[in-house]
């Protein structure tokens, strides 16, 4: 947190005084806030007046923040990873050029009419039971009017007043750097519709999407990004998208409302737009509930206004974007091109069967298995990192071993060479080997260390690489001690002087021993016998 | 039965005015033309199924009466004053019309949304490339490459 607070200080100098007492503040927040609901509500009613001096105001801050509750809900968009749009056969690329994928259906000319994609009703259906949804048997899609400048039709299609899924839930573990802790935020509803705002820009309007709008069941800004971040988790697990946000793929609005802790009624609502990436999504929503606080708190309720507001990543403020929208009026009706949409129980149970591992029913089993959540997290947090893991378990390695090459040598080449866990030349099968043969004490660490990096870049075997390069170890006492007295007899200086006293020079000799084996000798071994012929004649 | 709900909503979206660009404009005039015209046989069609006679096109309306200029601006839809006044008794009996509508009993009936056919009517996630894009982009009244050019249609409302 404190390396964070630097950074923020450093990269936005002129909003020094706001931007760093937010980023510490929303840290202390979070604190307050993530205790259970009962003692935030025993915290009311000792509010302090912000104090004005620089340094007093943050503890001041703390004060007002204390006596306020954040309600955060998020809309999320999904992208959904089909070949085609979502009512036409046009194919869909990614950022291909405008205009190219085009039909008289996605043209919104008059008489052509939608056909619906069936690959989007499976994904919906999937992440509807992912998200442990009721699904309605019957939906419908419906017509939602609106004006925009990629909207030829002047409507987008979507769901209304019957979405394919309601009433979910979604469970997730926060990161144990910022204090950890199991959380379950409820779903309102995942419904299909088409993508309006793409054609411009992309040549690929139409893209079938899939909302999920949350319950109002988020405090701060990281419960709201971890919420984020477990529907990109669960995306990629079920393949119905790459979640990747920088590209659109997964996109966030959040509505945010403060209110007195205590009070019943819910504050003005405000939504935030243009949060792409997760660590937005927290820092956004944690400068709106302090500017809300504050508000509230000068008694300048007024100037919260039902509002949407922008994300600017260069400030790190929200800024007005449309104020006083009113209550917009989509003119739903069912639209009439497209018939309702049916679920047999054989197509559900048939999906139902097929859904793979989710991720917290994985980081369950993970934690089952003894490994620390800091571990849980990292390994269930990529689906192709936790399907490395598994198969390397699954070949009868130690769990906790397995773990740390994964997340210790096999990760930082990843980030190094900018590779994917799938990229590496390196088998799940050949780690657990790795892992055997220095448990079983073929290889010592240092080198199972040095043939895991030529596993990686060149692939090969274990045993391969083992007998290539003559790297079995020495765990012969009589071999080793044969070069223990040659190191010995080679260094009488050395010898002399350790026996004089200066005993750190174990060090040197055990390095000249282990340079005489070429790495192979078993250090275990080695540190013994070599102590023993010092000592000696002491 | 289904028909007239057709009908009925192709003309509340009508009335909500949907029509997104100017060169639609036409279409929206020719739309009012061909609708009010088809009033009578639907009346004719009505009588049968509602047991309250209806055919009188006076009879007090329980909808708002219409605000022409409002509701074209709502379509992005400029008329000339002229026009607001030719127009404005023929929305307003597509109103009453609708009036009479709402005091149709049909607590019995199923709402006919669409005419559903048999089967899923799905397609398969398999790409098929339109092979007559040229035809497309040379009826866009306003392109230039590779963009198309459309009317300002956002923040219309805080011009």
């Amino acid at each position: 947190m404190a390396l964070l607070l630097c950074r923020g200080i450093r990269m936005y100098p002129p909003l020094l005084n706001y931007a760093a007492f937010l980023r510490r503040k929303s840290h202390v927040f979070y604190c307050a806030m993530s205790t259970t609901e009962a003692q935030t509500a025993t915290q009311g009613s000792q509010s302090t007046p912000i104090k004005i001096s620089p340094h007093r105001k943050e503890k001041g801050l703390d004060d007002v923040l204390k006596d306020y509750e954040a309600i955060i809900g998020i809309e999320t968009h999904v992208q959904l990873s089909t070949l085609t749009k979502a009512f036409c056969s046009c194919p869909y690329h990614y950022g291909s050029q405008p205009n190219t994928n085009i039909c008289p259906v996605c043209m919104g000319l008059p008489g052509a009419l939608p056909v619906l994609n069936s690959k989007v009703i499976e994904c919906a259906v999937k992440l509807g039971l992912a998200l442990n949804c009721k699904l309605n048997i019957k939906s419908k899609f419906d017509r939602k009017q609106y004006f925009y400048p990629d909207l030829p039709k002047g409507y987008q299609i979507s769901q209304f007043d019957v979405p394919v899924a309601y009433g979910g839930h979604i469970d997730l573990d926060l990161p144990v750097e910022f204090g950890g802790g199991h959380r379950r935020f409820g779903i309102t509803r995942v419904h299909m519709e088409e993508d309006a705002g793409k054609l411009l820009h992309s040549g690929n309007g139409r893209v079938p999407l899939l909302e999920i709008v949350s319950e109002p069941d988020m405090r701060n800004g990281i419960e709201a990004a971890e919420y984020a971040a477990e529907l990109q988790r669960l995306v990629r697990y079920l393949g119905v998208g790459n979640g990747n946000m920088q590209e659109g793929s997964l996109r966030c609005d959040v509505n945010i409302s403060v209110r007195p802790i205590g009070q019943v009624k819910f504050g003005t609502k405000v939504e935030i737009k243009n949060l792409n990436s997760f660590s937005s999504v927290n820092r956004a929503i944690d400068f709106e509930i302090v500017r809300q606080a504050l508000l509230l708190s000068e008694g300048q309720d007024d100037q919260i206004v039902q509002e949407t507001r922008l994300w600017e990543e260069g400030s790190q403020k929200t800024v007005t974007m449309r104020k006083k929208e009113g209550l917009s009026d989509y003119r739903y009706f069912p639209e009439p091109d497209l018939p309702g949409v049916i679920l047999t129980k054989d197509y559900v149970d048939s999906i139902c069967n097929c859904l793979p591992e989710l991720p917290e029913v994985k980081r369950r089993r993970y934690e089952k298995m003894g490994l620390s959540m800091q571990d849980i997290l990292f390994l269930a947090n990529d689906v192709n990192v936790a399907e490395f893991f598994d198969a390397t378990i699954a070949k009868g390695a130690d769990v906790k071993l397995a773990a740390n090459w994964i997340m210790g040598d096999i990760a930082a080449y990843m980030k190094n060479e900018k590779l994917s866990i799938d990229d590496i030349k390196l088998t799940p099968q050949e780690l657990a080997e790795l892992i055997a043969s220095i448990k079983g004490g073929t290889i010592s660490g240092k080198i199972g260390k040095e043939i895991l990096f030529e596993l990686m870049a060149k692939g090969g075997t274990v045993k391969g690489m083992i007998e290539e390069k003559d790297l079995v170890q020495i765990a012969d006492p009589a071999e080793i001690e044969k070069m223990v007295d040659k190191v010995l007899l080679d260094n009488p200086k050395q010898l002399e002087q350790y026996r004089g006293g200066k005993t750190k020079l174990q060090g040197y000799f055990a390095g000249q021993v282990m340079k005489a084996s070429k790495g192979k000798a078993n250090p275990g071994l080695l540190n013994k016998i070599l102590l023993e012929k010092l000592n000696a004649k002491s | 039965m289904a028909m007239a709900m057709a009908m009925a909503s192709r003309a509340l979206l009508l009335l909500k005015g949907a029509t997104p660009t100017n060169h639609r404009r036409l279409l929206f005039t020719r739309d009012i033309a061909a609708f009010s015209s088809s009033i009578p046989p639907l009346h004719a069609r009505l009588d049968r199924a509602i047991v309250r006679s209806c055919s009188t096109s006076n009879s007090p309306s329980s909808l708002e009466p219409p605000d022409l200029p409002r509701l074209a601006a709502t379509a992005r839809i400029s008329l000339t004053p002229q026009e607001i006044e030719e127009f404005t008794p023929k929305i307003r009996q597509v109103v009453d019309w609708f009036g009479q509508l709402q005091d149709v009993e049909l607590q019995s009936v199923e709402p006919a949304l669409r005419a559903d056919t048999d089967g899923d009517q799905l397609r398969e996630d398999v790409p098929e490339t339109f092979d007559n894009r040229e035809a497309l982009i040379s009826s866009v009244p306003s392109y230039e490459e590779p963009f198309i050019k459309v009317p300002k249609v956002l923040n219309k409302e805080s011009e």
